[in-house]
């Protein structure tokens, strides 16, 4: 890894915010998180990112405060905070589902966390005026909740935890019950706002979509584990395992042999790559993403097969090939109309070797970076 | 939805003639007797009858007595509802049915255990004689009354309260600590005014049958003491005084119509929220 | 910590709520009638119960009426949700309104409107008219249940299956019912709970000859606790746990995962439909049976009904009667004259043979309520009545054309004799401030001025106002140190030591002589009231000629000396006075005082409607403490 790359960015220039140690937590005796360690640096938009059940939401808790680990330590500006009360933490929360005070006007609700703090009216009334702004949603002081729809409520709910100038922002699925279209907008939104306010994010989703098109850094976490953390091209471009590969877009997921250095046999058939280090004659798995598997005519390709299925995606075609007894996805702009015989090349750099891991168990085991 | 308006009529005819003949008639009727002599007159004095001092008296110590027992349910029950709610204990569990199994047993039978309990020399006094401590003197007095309607109507506050608390999203809460709120200003800026709704159908459904009771006040106040209720139904079942009886019902009817707004402009400031 | 607060909190309101209920089940197996005392374990109040006809046939009359009630209300409240979702919003607005009325009114006052209703429509109160209420304020709870459920419907699945060429009862049967289930039966199963449960409304509808439970609990708590009650107490107790159990357990299956749900369905689907069939089939045959049971199809011609004092006769004499006649006797207890009197004020043809007191019978004469006796068929009252009763009954019934006497006696003062340590010979020891709580008066109008006028030296029959203002005065005086107002319970209350000098009527008093030693009776030297209650006949009574058969049999020497020793009062009936074995009862002066006690005692006369009002509204002053 080299410092150009931009995941790497902020562990040079930003301070160290939020250490979690040794974070372990189960329920009903089931466990969710288990000895967790994460470091969330100033400034940063981070995603925790996994399927649901994950600890993802557990871990934005216990930040919070809302949770008590079983053992370990949350440090929050070189302070230890495991046992503070949530109403006395630096931080503020975006619930899931809003959590507005239905009995408040607008008003009320973004007001409620300064007149805890006695903060005079004026002070009051500036704020409130300056966060509905931020949010666009100015005049909107004397509705009630009830009577906004969920985008407006979430600006909201926004806006109310941030007038009370948190050094974090955690945000649980702010977006989930949103329609595709608002999700995308705010999206943007949310992205503005933290440039504006130049504060940490600490964002939770199970949107792998999400996680990418707003993170500077993204922790995949699978079973209660960190399975990958990193930015988002790293993510994406090279996942560690293949829960990560699976999880985050469409992949290509295929048993293979490390032949040795640069050579990986896939499916019978012998592919250049760029990873070393696997050994000689090593099982391993390959993760090719369906938009670098390039159709050529059969006599061309490493891999020869017959297009069984296709699907008109607007910017590209969706294609499904078998070759050497494998059904690749296929994403390309070019047609081949479905019975073709093709062939299968793939760049070497676009071939990701992992190691193939001896059991199911395995899979879930943590990957300390 | 299901059928065309004429059917719809059709159907809905037998209930229209039920409520007519057996709700709506017979309210008239009360309005009719109390608002007439014996001799078919119209007159007021059956509705003025209750300025004379016995039936003021009457009022206002049921009045008083269904405000206190309205209380102290209020204050028994709000922390059962917020524990029972907080463990989010399920509607149908075994703890939240046990609260309201008492409910199901005979509104008699239940007082009859306070009879039972109270008596001079009953449970409580035998209990106390033995331990060398003073013995109590509750039964036929007003307190006994309040003991007998607090431990009728308890479950009927608790019901409510925790059908109100439970649906509070948790997270509210967890917002109200987050924005800085401890627990005590969580709970008098988030938590109550949320369950104001449970808090006006429990105080309705404990004070309406609270005010208007007869067997209570005759059972543990040993006909000693007359409420409202008492006063209603001895001119029905004693002095036969029908008039007088349904006079009186429409003073007690005013009570409840006004507990009826409250609780309707309550409920509408839900529905608009 | 704070857990553990709330941990000792709830257990605390735990106990609160289950200590009375555990004390009466406890009570229930207690050997000793005493409440305070614990004499040994015991199931006969169980077995007494289940030999209580009364008593099941309350649980009976319950049951059937919770039943129909609730099949009924579940059929009219569900069509009429289905019919209302046909109708324009305002019509659906304003009918719901309505329906909304009996569960946001008091009970009392919908209890009363509705009798009113029956009365001015001259319905015979029992069975039928307590159905008729019960339906009424269970619809409200059915229809609650139904409509939001029903406005949650897609009524697309409806006009799918009608598309699909259903027929509409067919299609709706098939789509809308089995989605309306759920809220159906929760609407039911409230209003089964709210119909056995409710008390006010059925108090006020349900005329003479007819109790359910609750009603019959209050009639006999009034009458003092029994531990028959306890039983009962303790077998509703498990009921109702049973069936909450069964009800958790039900839901807690509704809460499975819809596979397994799925699976179970379909293995019950015919089970079901079984069972539902079978349901409405019983519920059929239990409506007919109610039916038949509530009177409706029944005459009355081979009937007696018969309204007696509360523990009036030997419950054998009853049985013997119908044995020997074939007449079928409905009994009924009042608990006081005035409550006999409103009772027959509004359904005058609701008993054929009354037993009031002197003052009563004067006033149903002067009222036309009566019908005079046809002395032929009586001849044992004629011949076993002693001559100088006939006389004392002339001062209510001149010529003696309506009343055979029954029993007599005098009121005086019942006292516990280590509880009282003044000498107690006058009405006066009843306003001394030392027994302040300790006092017993009768809940009565009529006895309670007896009292107090006695006292103050004036005829208990006045109708001076200032006497009667100087009577209510010491009454509201004394109230303060009267523990209770009560009628039978006196009894009860004194054997138990409850309270030191209670007011009672000379029968009672014998009763309770011989149950608790420390007791003494006494009629105080300003005189007392001397009563004679009689059997007179109803102006429309309906079976005229069994009425008089039933007097007559209560003349009879043999079954006058069983009442006599059932009911401790002194009975007029001359030969079974002599054929009294114990000499200790048979020249007791409690039972039977000599000629100079009962000179200073007055019967009571009837006062006519306005001297009763009179005294009608000074008890009302005296109750609400002046």
């Amino acid at each position: 890894m080299s410092p150009e790359e931009p995941g790497w960015r902020w562990d040079l220039n930003r301070k160290e915010l939020i250490r979690l140690e040794h974070i372990s937590k189960s329920f009903d005796g089931q466990m969710i998180l288990d000895d967790l360690n994460l470091v969330i640096h100033e400034n940063e938009f981070v995603t925790l990112l996994g399927p649901s059940g994950c600890g993802k939401t557990t871990t934005l808790r216990i930040i919070g405060g809302f949770e008590h680990p079983d053992s370990g330590r949350v440090i929050f500006d070189g302070e230890d905070i495991t046992n503070l009360a949530p109403n006395r933490r630096q931080l503020n929360t975006v619930f899931q589902k809003y959590a507005l005070f239905t009995h408040m006007d607008i008003a009320e609700n973004i007001a409620f966390g300064l007149k805890i703090q006695n903060k005079p009216e004026d002070y009051i009334n500036d704020k409130i005026r300056y966060a509905l702004k931020l949010v666009n949603l100015e005049g909107y002081e004397h509705r009630m909740p009830d009577s906004l729809s969920g985008g407006q409520q979430q600006r909201i709910a926004i806006a109310r935890a941030i007038v009370c100038e948190p050094k974090v922002l955690l945000l649980d699925e702010p977006l989930g019950a949103l329609d595709l279209k608002l999700r995308q907008e705010m999206q943007y939104e949310l992205i503005r706002l933290k440039n504006e306010l130049g504060i940490t994010f600490i964002y939770v989703t199970h949107d792998q979509e999400e996680a990418l098109t707003m993170s500077d850094h993204i922790v995949v976490m699978n079973q209660g584990y960190i399975q990958q953390e990193g930015s988002p091209e790293k993510i994406y471009n090279e996942p560690e395992n293949a829960f990560v590969a699976d999880f985050i877009g469409d992949s290509n997921i295929i048993p293979a042999t490390m032949v040795r250095d640069r050579l990986v046999r896939i499916l019978g058939a012998e592919f250049a790559c760029v990873d070393t280090g696997f050994g000689t004659e090593k099982p391993v798995d390959v993760v090719i993403r369906p938009e670098d598997v390039e159709l050529v005519k059969p006599e061309e390709g490493t891999l020869s097969g017959k297009v069984t299925e296709v699907i008109f995606k607007g910017v590209h075609y969706e294609m499904s090939v078998m070759a050497g007894g494998f059904e690749w996805l296929v994403h390309s702009t070019k047609l081949s109309e479905s019975g073709t015989d093709v062939g299968i090349r793939v760049d070497p750099f676009n071939i990701q070797v992992m190691n193939r891991p001896e059991s199911e168990d395995e899979e879930a085991i943590g990957v300390d970076v | 939805m299901f059928s065309d308006r004429k059917t719809s009529r059709v159907m809905a005819s037998p209930y229209a003639a039920w409520a007519l003949i057996f709700i709506l008639v017979p309210l008239g009727m009360i309005f009719y007797y109390g608002l007439t002599d014996e001799t078919g007159r119209f007159t007021l004095a059956n509705i003025a009858a209750i300025s004379q001092p016995e039936h003021l008296k009457a009022l206002g110590l049921a009045l008083l007595l269904s405000v206190i027992s309205t209380a102290v349910c209020f204050f028994l029950a709000y922390p059962v509802a917020m524990i029972l709610a907080k463990n989010r204990v399920s509607s149908q569990g075994l703890i939240t049915t046990l609260f309201i199994l008492p409910m199901w047993m005979n509104f008699l039978l239940r007082t009859l255990a306070w009879m039972t309990l109270l008596e001079n020399k009953g449970v409580i006094n035998t209990a106390l004689s033995l331990l060398h401590l003073p013995e109590l003197n509750i039964i036929n007095t007003p307190a006994a009354i309040v003991i007998g309607m607090v431990y009728n109507f308890l479950p009927f506050m608790i019901l409510p309260l925790y059908n109100s608390l439970s649906r509070i999203d948790e997270n509210v809460i967890n917002a109200a600590r987050d924005l800085g709120a401890n627990e005590v200003q969580t709970f008098f800026r988030v938590i109550l005014p949320l369950s104001v709704p449970g808090i006006v159908s429990g105080i309705t459904m404990v004070f309406i049958p609270a005010l208007t009771t007869f067997a209570i006040s005759t059972m543990l106040g040993g006909s000693k003491i007359l409420l409202i209720g008492n006063v209603i139904e001895q001119e029905f079942t004693l002095s036969y005084n029908w008039n007088l009886g349904a006079g009186l019902s429409i003073v007690l009817m005013i009570f409840i119509i006004v507990n009826m707004v409250i609780s309707a402009i309550t409920e509408r400031r839900e529905e608009e929220d | 910590m704070k857990t553990k607060l709330e941990k000792v909190y709830m257990a605390v309101i735990f106990l609160f709520m289950y200590a009375p209920i555990v004390t009466l089940i406890v009570l229930s197996f207690n050997a000793s009638k005493s409440r305070a005392r614990w004499g040994g374990f015991t199931l006969q109040w169980y077995v007494r119960l289940f030999h209580d006809s009364e008593v099941i046939n309350a649980m009976a009359n319950t049951l059937l009426i919770a039943l129909i009630s609730t099949v009924a209300a579940t059929i009219i409240g569900t069509l009429t949700c289905v019919a209302l979702m046909g109708l324009r919003k305002k019509t659906r607005t304003i009918i719901m309104g309505i329906t909304n009325i009996p569960m946001i009114n008091a009970d009392i006052v919908t209890g009363i409107s509705l009798m009113l209703l029956f009365r001015v429509l001259h319905f015979q109160t029992g069975f039928v008219t307590v159905l008729l209420a019960h339906i009424t304020f269970n619809i409200p709870y059915v229809m609650l249940s139904v409509m939001p459920r029903m406005k949650t419907l897609n009524p697309d699945v409806y006009n799918a299956a009608r598309d699909l060429g259903a027929e509409p009862f067919y299609a709706f049967r098939k789509t809308v019912l089995p989605d309306l289930m759920p809220a159906v039966t929760a609407g039911a199963l409230m209003a089964f709970t709210m119909s056995i449960d409710d008390f006010i409304i059925t108090y006020f509808t349900k005329g003479s000859g007819f109790d359910t439970l609750s009603t019959k609990i209050y009639n006999e708590v009034k009458r003092g606790i029994q531990p028959e009650i306890y039983a009962l107490s303790a077998i509703i107790f498990a009921l109702v746990l049973a069936l909450l159990i069964l009800r958790a357990k039900i839901r807690q299956r509704a809460a499975l995962p819809a596979k397994k749900k799925a699976a179970l369905y379909r293995k019950e689907a015919h089970t079901r439909t079984k069972v539902i069939a079978g349901v409405c089939a019983a519920g059929a045959a239990i409506l007919i049976a109610g039916m038949a049971f509530g009177g409706v199809f029944s005459t009355r011609g081979n009937k007696l009904f018969v309204y007696n004092a509360g523990e009036y006769i030997d419950p054998d004499v009853i049985d013997e009667f119908e044995q020997e006649t074939g007449i079928e006797v409905v009994y009924d207890e009042f608990e006081s004259n005035e409550i006999m009197y409103a009772k027959l004020a509004q359904d005058s043809a609701a008993y054929d043979v009354v037993c009031p007191s002197d003052y009563m019978i004067e006033k149903m004469i002067s009222e036309d309520m009566l019908q005079p006796l046809d002395w032929d068929c009586l001849p044992l009252s004629r011949e076993n009545i002693g001559e100088q009763y006939y006389r004392t009954a002339q001062q209510f019934d001149p010529g003696n054309r309506y009343a055979v006497p029954y029993f007599w006696g005098t009121i005086g003062i019942l006292y516990n004799r280590k509880m009282v340590s003044d000498p107690v010979d006058s009405w006066n020891i009843l306003w001394n401030p030392k027994y302040k709580g300790q006092i017993l008066m009768q809940d009565s109008i009529r006895d309670a001025f007896m009292v107090a006028l006695m006292k103050d030296g004036f005829d208990p029959n006045t109708t001076d106002q200032e006497e009667i203002d100087e009577a209510t005065q010491d009454l509201i005086d004394q109230e303060p140190l009267v523990q209770a107002y009560v009628v039978d319970q006196v009894r009860d209350k004194m054997i138990g030591n409850e309270a030191a000098l209670g007011v009672i009527y000379s029968g009672e008093a014998t009763f309770t002589l011989r149950e608790n030693p420390d007791l003494a009776y006494v009629i105080p030297k300003e005189g007392s009231n001397v009563w004679l209650d009689c059997w007179v006949i109803t102006k429309h009574a309906r079976n005229k000629k069994a009425a008089l058969q039933w007097i007559d049999f209560l003349s009879r020497e043999d079954i006058a000396l069983k009442n006599f020793e059932f009911i401790t009062y002194s009975t007029p009936n001359i030969r079974a006075q002599e054929a009294i074995e114990d000499p200790m009862i048979r020249n007791s002066k409690a039972i039977f005082p000599d000629a100079d006690t009962l000179a200073r005692c007055r019967t009571y006369s009837y006062l006519g409607k306005e001297g009763d009002e009179q005294y009608s509204e000074a008890w009302k002053k005296v109750k609400s403490g002046g």
